[in-house]
Formats: structure tokens, sequence, C-alpha cells
């Protein structure tokens, strides 16, 4: 029976295509071109800017000059529509001289129309700038978005703390963030580089980080009352596992060790149920003339198939399932659901819920990916 | 709506959050039949993005079972293959529950009047409402322009005046409305829905219409003393139709296939307990209670009317955390045996919502998924008793039969724990039928309704409703472990079977689903059923045999410190099985090194052995 699990995207080498788009409120400047297409990009270069247009404001020029009549007031009013203005300028004048009055702007921004009498102004908020965040080639850019091409491992991970950043990163050293805080931060090896962790960390440990001026943390888990906290910090925090104590997939620490020297894209997005972006780690390497493959998306369970456990008791476990019971199983918790048997890295086989399972987003029959 | 050509064969898909469950009803000697279901994971998030693979695979899934072809091999034809020589379907329809729910602005006049039956209309489909609007507001124009463009709604509902009736004052806040739309430039325009004074339809038509798209409804309140709900839940389906085609997710692939488009699950849900509030049943009507993913939904029959409450911010998956937000970690560790902390209770949540279809493993894990279904359920009936109109009691009104949807109530470890989690969360009281809807049959059939009503009357009666069985709820409570209830079943197969139940304690009668029984109920002072301390009943036996529940009414909650022996005692006698409670699991997560971070964790194999010894008394939904 057929069954097509979900995907986190664990792979050592793939071909990787990310977009990078301007959020809906936001308008395009296109007066100066960013990046085109087949351009190659680095990971904190620019590539879309714009501004962020803010609320409108209603002007009843009318009734701030007491003027009744609208062809009068027509007269009055000294902008036009799609006109840039700046904060106090002069929008609306009646009379001349010392004894004029004026209607000034409240803020700067755009004339989008003018109605009736009424000026109606954008206000301008703020410039907006979207990082590649990988770098790589541009394959299509166009005003609000672009995709951008990139080879290497990639890692998709639980949690995000909405912070990025490319360079280098080191794992901790045997006594963790304890052994980090007692560091000379000027001469500390872990200072502006991403700091790896196997184990959960807490409140501590982060300020820690912050304390060693470290540009990053990645980490299995940690406690979601930290969430907060985490958000205001300035670095990136990425969970590969999610909340509370979770053990780590050894599969990703790996890859992260078989690749330590090198810079690295830590991307930590904010998961949002509706949104395409993860968050996530590139580790960009040299692919020579093989182009390496794209994640396989759409893949059914099969005998052999490469899995990872995402629920406990076995969760952060990665397996190969030797055996797909054709009728449901009774797991320990007495439901009866349809599993599958996975052979542990331990030589272990377990009966795991077939819900529990993740695909890593190799094509079946490829070796494991921590041999490529 | 009714066809004029014959279906034979009709093919439902309900594209919920986490699952697409397919229904396939055919005709059987001269009825329709549920024949197979099906489900599959929802493919509407990345990395897939379309709803269309998740239909693929549940598809495939019902091929494999039953050996009907049902998905077209050339990719640019019809998605299904018309029938023919016992393959494909003549008829494919589709309900929808997943994605992000409808943003709605409201613009009414009264917010006792319009605004409020404004709701009732909400009420039923998947929508979060942004803000409202009526004369009465003290903000701006330009506060309101800016509210309205903020919140980016995906819909403008305007309600308000009688047919007829004052036409200035709603021509006023559409005129507001028109100022927004006005001014969007990018992004997506949202749609108007117009259910107000008739006499104004052309205006707002004229008004809103060069600017964006504006579907019409008949007035919500022709009068002040009438309300007329059904045209504009109706409208709304296809603005949701709409809103859905134009979403991420490949909803517009998956509604061309569907003869109606994507309509919201709930709105098969409306149709069907329509049909069933009309059946001469006792109690005031059904009730019918699902918890989804995302989505929780409750509906209940009321003097022949449906009556709809739809939490689009509770749900045990991808709103696990909004869900404990309202309930609050307190009211879960009620239902828990085992320590729990708030913080554990909140990681749970989170990562429940990192991987909402996933299923717990442990009891531990089931315990705290089951705890938050009743905590949603008694949200739900705290919504929506105001909109009964059956009296503000803390007791749930006589609503029968009961019918549970959703994977966490139809698909506990034991129906005698699914009954057990409707018993808690509800606490009927009386003589109730609990039943289980584990194929999403009434929504399904509810929408079939709408080709043919004939489908859903012949189809609910084909056996895919399960029913749990008939529970004895008496009023009142007496001291734990005294004499409470003296039962007598009588069973057709001649076999008596005679029970005292204690007080504090439920039992479940063991007996073998679909046989009829005499029951007789003595109950000991302080108790009653419909006000008389001695009754019988004949009812008709189900998975979870005849319940008798003496824990009180209004529920007594153990005490603090007996409550993890008495819960136990619950799970017990409502399963069969005891429960092997770990210790807190993994209090202490060593520091791993890298050279097999596998190996690290060997402690965790003890404790983890699946139960062999469990009778597994209920069977997988899944073949029919």
């Amino acid at each position: 029976m057929s069954y097509y699990p979900d995907m986190t995207i664990i792979q050592g080498m793939a071909r990787i295509q990310r977009e990078r788009r301007l959020p809906p409120n936001v308008v395009p400047d296109t007066s100066s071109t960013l990046v085109s297409l087949g351009m190659p990009t680095q990971a904190m270069q620019i590539v879309l800017q714009g501004d962020m247009r803010g609320e409108y404001r209603i002007l009843d020029v009318g009734k701030f000059f007491k003027v009744r009549d609208p062809d009068e007031v027509e007269t009055l009013i000294q902008v036009h529509p799609e006109q840039r203005v700046q904060f106090g300028q002069e929008l609306a004048r009646r009379g001349r001289g010392r004894r004029a009055k004026v209607l000034q702007s409240p803020a700067d921004g755009e004339v989008v129309r003018i109605e009736r009498g009424q000026i109606i102004l954008q206000v301008s908020e703020r410039h907006v700038e979207i990082l590649a965040r990988v770098p790589g080639d541009i394959e299509d850019a166009e005003a609000r978005a672009v995709q951008i091409v990139t080879r290497g491992a990639a890692i998709q991970c639980a949690w995000g703390n909405g912070q990025s950043v490319f360079g280098p990163y080191q794992f901790l050293p045997e006594d963790g963030f304890f052994a980090l805080s007692k560091m000379d931060v000027s001469i500390s090896e872990y200072r502006n580089v991403v700091v790896i962790s196997t184990a959960p960390v807490s409140k501590g440990d982060l300020l820690v980080a912050r304390q060693q001026e470290a540009w990053g943390v990645v980490a299995p888990s940690m406690p979601s009352d930290l969430r907060e906290f985490a958000m205001q910090l300035k670095f990136p925090v990425l969970l590969t596992e999610g909340f509370g104590q979770r053990r780590p997939t050894s599969l990703i620490y790996n890859l992260l060790q078989t690749n330590i020297g090198r810079t690295a894209a830590f991307d930590a997005v904010t998961p949002d149920p509706w949104s395409t972006e993860q968050p996530e780690i590139v580790i960009p390497l040299p692919s020579g003339s093989v182009t390496p493959p794209t994640p396989a998306l759409d893949q059914p369970l099969q005998v052999g198939t490469q899995v990872r456990i995402v629920r406990r008791p076995w969760e952060g476990f990665i397996g190969e399932v030797v055996e797909l019971p054709p009728k449901p199983q009774v797991i320990e918790n007495g439901l009866q659901v349809r599993c599958a048997r996975v052979q542990l890295s331990n030589s272990r086989v377990e009966v795991i819920p077939l819900a529990n399972l993740e695909l890593l987003g190799q094509s079946v029959g490829r070796p494991p990916i921590d041999q490529l | 709506m009714a066809e004029e050509t014959t279906i034979n064969s009709l093919l439902i898909a309900d594209i919920g959050s986490v699952h697409t469950r397919l229904v396939l009803l055919d005709l059987v000697e001269g009825q329709y039949r549920l024949v197979a279901s099906s489900r599959a994971r929802t493919t509407a998030q990345p990395p897939l993005s379309s709803v269309s693979r998740g239909l693929e695979h549940a598809a495939e899934r019902m091929t494999e079972m039953i050996g009907r072809r049902l998905l077209s091999p050339e990719p640019d034809q019809a998605f299904f293959i018309p029938e023919t020589g016992g393959h494909g379907v003549d008829a494919f329809l589709a309900t929808g529950s997943a994605g992000r729910p409808m943003r709605v602005f409201v613009v009414g006049l009264t917010p006792e009047i319009s605004l409020t039956s404004a709701r009732h209309v909400l009420a039923g489909t998947y929508v979060t409402v942004t803000d409202s609007l009526n004369p009465d507001d003290l903000r701006s124009r330009e506060e309101l322009v800016n509210t309205i463009l903020r919140d980016e709604p995906d819909l403008i509902f305007i309600v308000g005046g009688t047919d007829g009736g004052a036409e200035d004052i709603l021509i006023e806040q559409v005129e507001t409305v028109r100022a927004a739309l006005s001014l969007v430039t990018r992004g997506k325009m949202p749609t108007v829905l117009f259910a107000g004074n008739r006499e104004l339809r052309r205006r707002v038509d004229a008004m809103l219409g060069s600017l964006t798209t504006v579907f019409a409804a008949k007035n919500i309140r022709p009068s002040l003393q009438e309300e007329n709900l059904f045209p504009a839940q109706i409208e709304l389906a296809m603005v949701y139709d709409d809103y859905r085609s134009s979403s991420p997710g490949g909803f517009a692939a998956g509604g061309r296939q569907s003869r109606i488009g994507v309509i919201p699950t709930t709105q098969g849900y409306m149709s069907a307990i329509r049909y069933l509030s009309e059946l001469p049943e006792p109690g005031i009507g059904p009730l019918c209670v699902d918890v989804g993913s995302a989505n929780s939904l409750l509906m209940a029959g009321v003097n022949h009317e449906p009556r709809f409450t739809i939490r689009t911010d509770l749900g045990v998956g991808h709103n696990a955390v909004q869900a404990l937000a309202h309930i609050t970690p307190a009211s879960l560790q009620r239902w828990l045996p085992f320590d729990s902390s708030p913080a554990d209770l909140r990681d749970y949540a989170w990562n429940k919502q990192l991987y909402p279809g996933t299923m717990p493993v442990t009891d531990e894990d089931l315990m705290i998924e089951q705890a938050f279904a009743r905590e949603i359920i008694r949200l739900l009936v705290a919504d929506a008793r105001p909109d009964w109109g059956l009296g503000h009691g803390s007791l749930l009104p006589h609503f029968d039969p009961i019918i549970a949807a959703g994977a966490i109530l139809t698909e506990a470890q034991h129906p005698g724990i699914s009954a057990m989690l409707l018993l808690d969360a509800l606490q009927p009281a009386g003589i109730t039928r609990l039943r289980l809807d584990p194929h999403n049959l009434l929504s399904a059939l509810g929408v079939a309704a709408y080709l043919d009503p004939v489908i859903m009357v012949q189809a609910l009666e084909s056996g895919g409703i399960v029913n749990l069985g008939t529970a004895f709820c008496p009023l009142g409570s007496v001291r734990d472990g005294s004499d409470a209830l003296y039962v007598q079943i009588r069973l057709a197969d001649g076999r008596v079977i005679n029970h005292t139940v204690k007080g504090g304690e439920i039992w479940m009668a063991p007996t073998v689903p679909g046989l009829q029984a005499r029951v007789t109920v003595k109950m000991r002072r302080g108790l009653s059923i419909q006000g008389k301390r001695r009754l019988s009943a004949t009812v008709m036996t189900g998975t979870a045999g005849i319940i008798f529940d003496a824990r009180g009414r209004p529920l007594v909650m153990p005490r603090t410190k007996t409550r993890a022996a008495r819960f136990l005692q619950w799970q017990y006698a409502m399963s069969g099985r005891e429960l092997s409670l770990s210790p807190k699991p993994q209090e202490d997560i060593q520091l791993p090194s890298l050279d097999d971070v596998d190996d690290l964790f060997p402690d965790l194999d003890s404790g983890f052995e699946p139960f062999s010894d469990f009778d597994g008394g209920f069977e997988q939904q899944e073949p029919v």
C-alpha cells in the first residue's frame, strides 16, 4: 500500500533553488538593477529592495481652508498624483505672502490620489532590502522576486528566530557552553563563528553565545518558553529538531562535522505553516561538472528508504525501512496504525507509525547521505 | 440542484489540514452504499504545494484496496476517469478545510441584529473575522480605511438594513469600503459579499463592482423578526471556493475536477445536520463534533435548524499552540494521571505544531493529545451554548445522537476511549447514543445531497457511521465507592448480565456490537435519568458495548491526590488495557559526542515494548 510521508531535506549534495520575494506591501525599487540573470550572488548581498508603504492619510483640503467650492479647492492644491513629498512640504496654499495659510505634508510619502477636494497620501515607512541568504547564481530575476540556485549540502531545520548569517561554524568544546563562558572573548576561536551544540540549549547558553560574540547558535532544541527571548537576539538561532528536550538527528550533525572549516548560510526563518520558507542551513560545495540531483519531493515510502523518525521515543533516529506490514499494527500506547519496521543505526528494528517518518529528499536506492 | 442523469458512482474528497480523505459511493442493488474509503497526507503545503498530489495518493490507495482504477493515465485528461467496466466514477465532489482561514471584514448596521446574523452566517465556514464596522464606530474614515487595508481581508461581508428600510446609513459604510478598495494597488483585492437590504443591491454593485468581484445574496435580515441565513451561506461557499482557488496549495486544479468546486467541509455538515434534524429521533436533535488539526467545529440540530460553531484557532496539530493559549495548561493537567509541568505542555504543543501530522506513540503523549481534544470540545460547547438558546445551565442539553469526527476522537486506542472522550468533554446526561464518523462521511454525504438528496439518505443507512453504543449517564452524584447503578442487560441472544456500578466509576458492558438489548437501570437516591430512579430502555449494542457512567453530572473530577489512580481506573474500564506510565521521559539528555549520536540513548530502549496482549477489538476503518 503506497504511502507518501512528509519530508525534511537533509542532503550532502544537492541542487538547491531558493526564491526571494518582496512582501506584498512593498513597492519594488526599479531605479537600479541589483541582480540579473546568471549573475553570481553572495549570501549577504541585497537582491531586491523597495519601499514598504505605510498607512494612508486623507487630507481634506476644503475643510482645512474652510472652502466649500470644490473648484476653488482644486486651485489651492500644489501637488499632483504620484508625486513624492517630504514631511513639512507644502501640499496646498491659500493666500499670499506672510498671511498665506499652508497645508503641509504630515509625513514623507507619495500622493496617491486627489479627489473631491481630498489629498490621499501614502506614508513611506521604511526601505526594505531582501538578502540572498544563500550564495549562488541568479536563475530568474523579476521586479518582485528572484530565483537563486546553488549547489551544496542542504539541512532543513525545525525552527528559527528570524535572523540569518553567512559564515564559518564551530562545534562547541566538550564542556559545552560552560567551557565557552570561561574563554577570553578577544582570543576565543568561537568569536564570529556560528556555534553548533549537539545538546539542547538554555537561556544561559544563549546569553553565553551573545557574550562570546558568536554569530549564531545551532542546537537540537530549547524550551519553547525561550522563543520570545530568542526572537530578540540579533544572531540566528536554529533548532534542528524542535522544543523541549529533543535528541539530535545524527545525520545533521555528522553532515556539519564533515564540512567543518567551510562557510555556510544559516537562514533561521521562523516557520509559518502558510509560507513556503523553511529554516535551513546551506553549505555551498564545489560540484565540478556534475549537476547534483534536485531533492526528490514526491516519493512513496518503500523498503530500503532512509527515513528520519520525528516523534518520541525514537525521535532523531535515522533508519532504513526494512518492512512495510500491509495491516495496521498495535503500537505501544494501544493505537492501531499503519507502521513500518525500521532498522535503526544500532541495528535494532522498531515498529514506527508511518505518520512519524519523514523522507530526507533522497531518491530511493541512493546511498545514505553521509556516504555521499 | 438535483442532477437529471443517473449517478451510479460518486467519489467525494475531503481535503483536511493533515489528511485528504476519499469516500466512494456506489449503487449496490439499487441503493447508494459506502463502498470504500481511503486517505493520504494532504499536500497543500510545501514542498509539493498542490492538493492534487494528495488526491492522487488517496486515489492510488483506494485502487490498491479495491482494484478499481480511478485516475486517468493521461496527464492532459480529466483527473478521474468516467465510470466504465467497474472502473472510474460518474462524479467527483470536493470539500476542504485545509489552508489558511479566509480573513473577513464585516460591515453592518447594528451589532445586536445585522452583525450578529453576519456572524451566524460566517460560523458556517473557515474564517477569521479581522474587524467590523458599524455606524456607531467612533474611528475616523482615515482610521477605518487603514484598518481595512492593514488587515488585508480576503472578503468584505456587508450586511444591514431590512428590505425596504433605511438606505443612506448603510451606503455611508459602503462608501468607506469603496475608499479603502480604491487604494488597493497591489496584493490581493478583497472580494465583497452583500447580503443586506435588497433595495441596495444594485447601488452597492455600482459602487464596488468596478473595483472588485461583488457577490450578492438575499438579505439575512429581511425584517427585524426574520433571520434568513441559508442563501448567504450558499453564496459564502462560492466565495470560499473562489478564495481557495486563488490561494497557494493548488486548490484550483483540484476544484476543477469537482462539480461544485472545493466547498467548505462545514457546508456538507450543514446539509447533513439539517437532514438529521428532521428525523423523528429522541432528544433535541443531533450533535456533531469534529476536532481537527487546524480547525474544530460543533454542529447541533436545534429545533430542526443547524447551529454551528467553528473555531479556526483550535486544533490538536496546526493550532495546538493557539489551543493551549485558550485552554491553559492547568485545564489540561486535570486529565493527566502523571506530572507534566506547564512548560512541558507548552513544549508539547509547539512540537505538535511543528509536526502536526505525527502520531503519539507513548501513553503519556496520547493522553496529552486526548486531553487537548477534551478541552477543545469544552471550549466549543461554551462558545455554542448562547447560540443554542436552550438555557444557561452547566449541563449539555439532551442532544441525541452525538457523532464524533476527527482522528483524535475516531481513532482512539479503543472504542471505549472514544466514548469516554465524548462523555468527559460533553457530559451528556440521560440516555445518549454515541456515534463515530471515521470516514468523514457525514460532510461527504451532505455535499452529495446537493446532487441528489437520495444519495445521503440511502448511504447514511449503509453503515459508514459507527455505532459506539448507548451511554446511560444519570444526573446527580453519589459518594465514590458506594453502589450507584444496578444494571440488568437482557441481550437478544438470551444472555443476561447483572452488574452494580459504583459511584465515581464508569462501566462498559462487555457485549458484542449489533445486538438488541433490553436495559433496566435502578439508581440510588441522588441519581436520576429523565426524573426517574428506575427505567428500562431497548438499545443496540455498539463497538463500545453499552456504557454506564456513575461519575456524576456534572462530572465530579477526582481530587488531586486520587486523580491519577482514578483516571487509570477509568481508562482500564473503557479499554481493558492497563497503562504503563513511564517516569517523566528524557529528563536528562547528555551531551552527545559526534561519533555516534544514536548510540547515546541506550536507556530509552527499556519500557517501550509494544503491548502484545491487546485484543485488538477495534478494527482499522479503512476498507469497508
